[in-house]
């Protein structure tokens, strides 16, 4: 459904207040300390989306899925679930949510498999360990976490519109679309609403290409200081990407990880109620 | 789930059993509606999952309102405004008369909840009195989004029951598979007529053969002039060329003039050229609603 973004939940429930995320994040932060955190999620963005493709699904359903998973860890820490389970939920969720239908579970647990062992056996070296059992006792928590909002907005709608109005939709729209891909690498799409999200994708394509758009964004009225921290963030995101290396770092970054509440099967640590502090009512 | 007394039981939902509850703390009456999560292979079923996501952005004063999510051991509840009966059930208490400024109020709050949808580019897909719930203030509102999904109108529900077919329109009858809005327009329309004959249905066919016969013989056939395009749906067959002829004024004999041109609009065969929503609450039969209605 495409409503009306400023009486979505989305808007009204799920932009955080940076303060609160830091606070909220302030366990793994302690394991994680400085650029870590952000390496880990980058790490498991990249699961998602590899699951993703493998099930062929729309980047929308990605992104949705995406979304889900950095929601529930602004909340919780990842010694509540381990997110090499909390991704694959996701990505069932919002399949089902984005009315793609829903996945098998055969289907979704295969897709696992064959991933974690050809796309990132540098990382485990283990079978993917979760059946479908685990996905369906965790899609509870991620549901109950989120308080049921499920419809996500993203900012592909507004860039599309924003580029026809800017008349450049041939050169503008690529690069900016892949900027705002990369930008659900970091945390704006907790942050910030979808549309600030597109016009800081676009502004940066903008410069990137050369394209003299100043006038067509001095009459807008938003806040340029925001789009300038969104810039900000995807830049610094892409400063990160350029002297780290994911094969070599992960292995030890995971070993880090807290062992989750719940987890692989028999590693659980303390019984199988994980959702910490129960009901959230 | 300690927080709800349960009281009675209210009726089988597309996905689980409805019951009727107390909150102890505040004593406020709400429906509770249980998701059955029997099925192994789905997870929380997508019907619910449809549901909850729709209602969670659209609260309008007549759409009926999600107050909480439940979770407990394997199961969800949702916790729902209490409304005391539904169209259906109100309908029987009213043995044959419902006042024509009763039937106004109703169709005009049943316009205005799916404006409201269709303004959000949510279809209901499955209207009918059941799914339209009146609580004591005569206030109507659109419930039981569970069978709203973007492709395929299910032809059974979760209790094997079968899903009725006397509020849809010839396009789905023909097997169309990409819907729009006009698909409620369609199911209003029927609703209003039943309204207007105190509960008696327009179209109670018993199969789509005789579903469609009943609505050719109340408005034509049509044919590929009045609706181009037509013979080339999907379960398309040929029917006999009826002509029209009865009046609308035979059919819903209390209905005044003007509530017979609405109900004209809404019944028309080519989706096309149905009214939407927000034409139909600006109709002229509207004129004289009162306005504690207009602005309830």
């Amino acid at each position: 459904m495409a409503g009306n973004f400023w009486q979505s939940s989305h808007c009204q429930q799920w932009i955080l207040d940076k303060q609160d995320l830091l606070r909220d994040r302030q366990d793994d932060l302690t394991n994680f300390p400085d650029d870590e955190y952000q390496k880990v999620h980058i790490f498991y963005c990249g699961v998602i989306q590899a699951v993703g493709e493998q099930l062929k699904l729309r980047q929308q359903v990605i992104a949705t899925a995406t979304v889900y998973f950095k929601r529930f860890y602004s909340k919780y820490s990842f010694r509540t679930i381990d997110p090499l389970l909390m991704g694959p939920t996701c990505v069932f969720l919002a399949s089902k949510v984005e009315e793609f239908g829903v996945i098998s579970n055969s289907r979704l647990i295969t897709a696992c498999q064959t991933v974690i062992k050809n796309k990132f056996s540098y990382a485990f070296n283990q079978e993917f360990p979760y059946r479908i059992n685990h996905v369906l006792e965790c899609e509870f928590y991620l549901l109950e976490m989120m308080d049921c909002c499920l419809v996500v907005y993203h900012p592909y709608r507004p860039l599309t519109s924003y580029v026809q109005d800017m008349g450049q939709e041939d050169t503008v729209l690529p690069l900016a679309w892949r900027i705002v891909n990369d930008s659900y690498r970091t945390d704006v799409c907790l942050l910030y609403p979808p549309f600030m999200i597109a016009l800081a994708a676009l502004h940066m394509a903008c410069v990137i290409l050369q394209k003299d758009a100043k006038h067509w964004f001095a009459e807008l009225s938003v806040d340029m200081e925001k789009m300038l921290e969104i810039t900000r963030v995807i830049l610094r995101l892409y400063d990160l990407w350029k002297q780290y290396d994911e094969r070599k770092e992960i292995l030890s970054l995971l070993s880090k990880m807290p062992k989750a509440r719940i987890a692989q099967p028999g590693q659980s640590s303390d019984g199988k109620q994980g959702s910490q502090g129960g009901s959230q009512k | 789930m300690q927080k709800y007394e349960k009281l009675e039981k209210i009726g089988e939902g597309t996905y689980g059993t409805v019951f009727k509850a107390k909150n102890k703390e505040t004593h406020e009456i709400v429906a509770l509606k249980r998701v059955r999560l029997d099925d192994d292979d789905e997870g929380v079923p997508s019907s619910a999952l449809r549901e909850i996501c729709l209602l969670k952005e659209l609260k309008h004063k007549n759409i009926v309102r999600l107050h909480d999510v439940l979770h407990s051991e394997k199961k969800l509840t949702l916790v729902f405004e209490y409304c005391d009966q539904d169209l259906k059930k109100y309908f029987d208490s009213c043995s044959g008369d419902i006042d024509p400024e009763t039937v106004k109020s109703f169709m005009y709050q049943l316009l205005r909840g799916l404006a409201f949808c269709h303004s959000h580019n949510v279809l209901h897909r499955d209207l009918k009195p059941q799914n339209l719930l009146i609580n004591k203030n005569g206030e109507l509102k659109l419930a039981d989004f569970g069978l709203a999904r973007a492709f395929g109108i299910p032809v059974r529900c979760y209790s094997a029951e079968v899903v009725t077919l006397w509020y849809r329109p010839p396009d789905v009858l023909f097997g169309a598979k990409l819907y729009s809005t006009s698909i409620d327009m369609w199911s209003a329309g029927c609703i209003f007529a039943e309204l207007a004959n105190a509960g008696r249905p327009l179209f109670p066919g018993n199969d789509v053969d005789d579903q469609l016969k009943r609505i050719f013989r109340l408005l034509g056939t049509p044919t590929e002039d009045t609706w181009p395009g037509m013979s080339r749906l999907p379960d398309y067959k040929p029917f006999p060329i009826y002509q029209v002829t009865t009046s609308l004024a035979v059919v819903v004999p209390k209905l005044c003039p003007k509530g017979r041109d609405l109900l004209q609009r809404l019944l028309v065969c080519n989706p096309a050229h149905r009214l939407s929503a927000d034409e139909g609450l600006n109709h002229p039969y509207f004129n004289d609603l009162s306005s504690a209605v207009r602005t309830g």
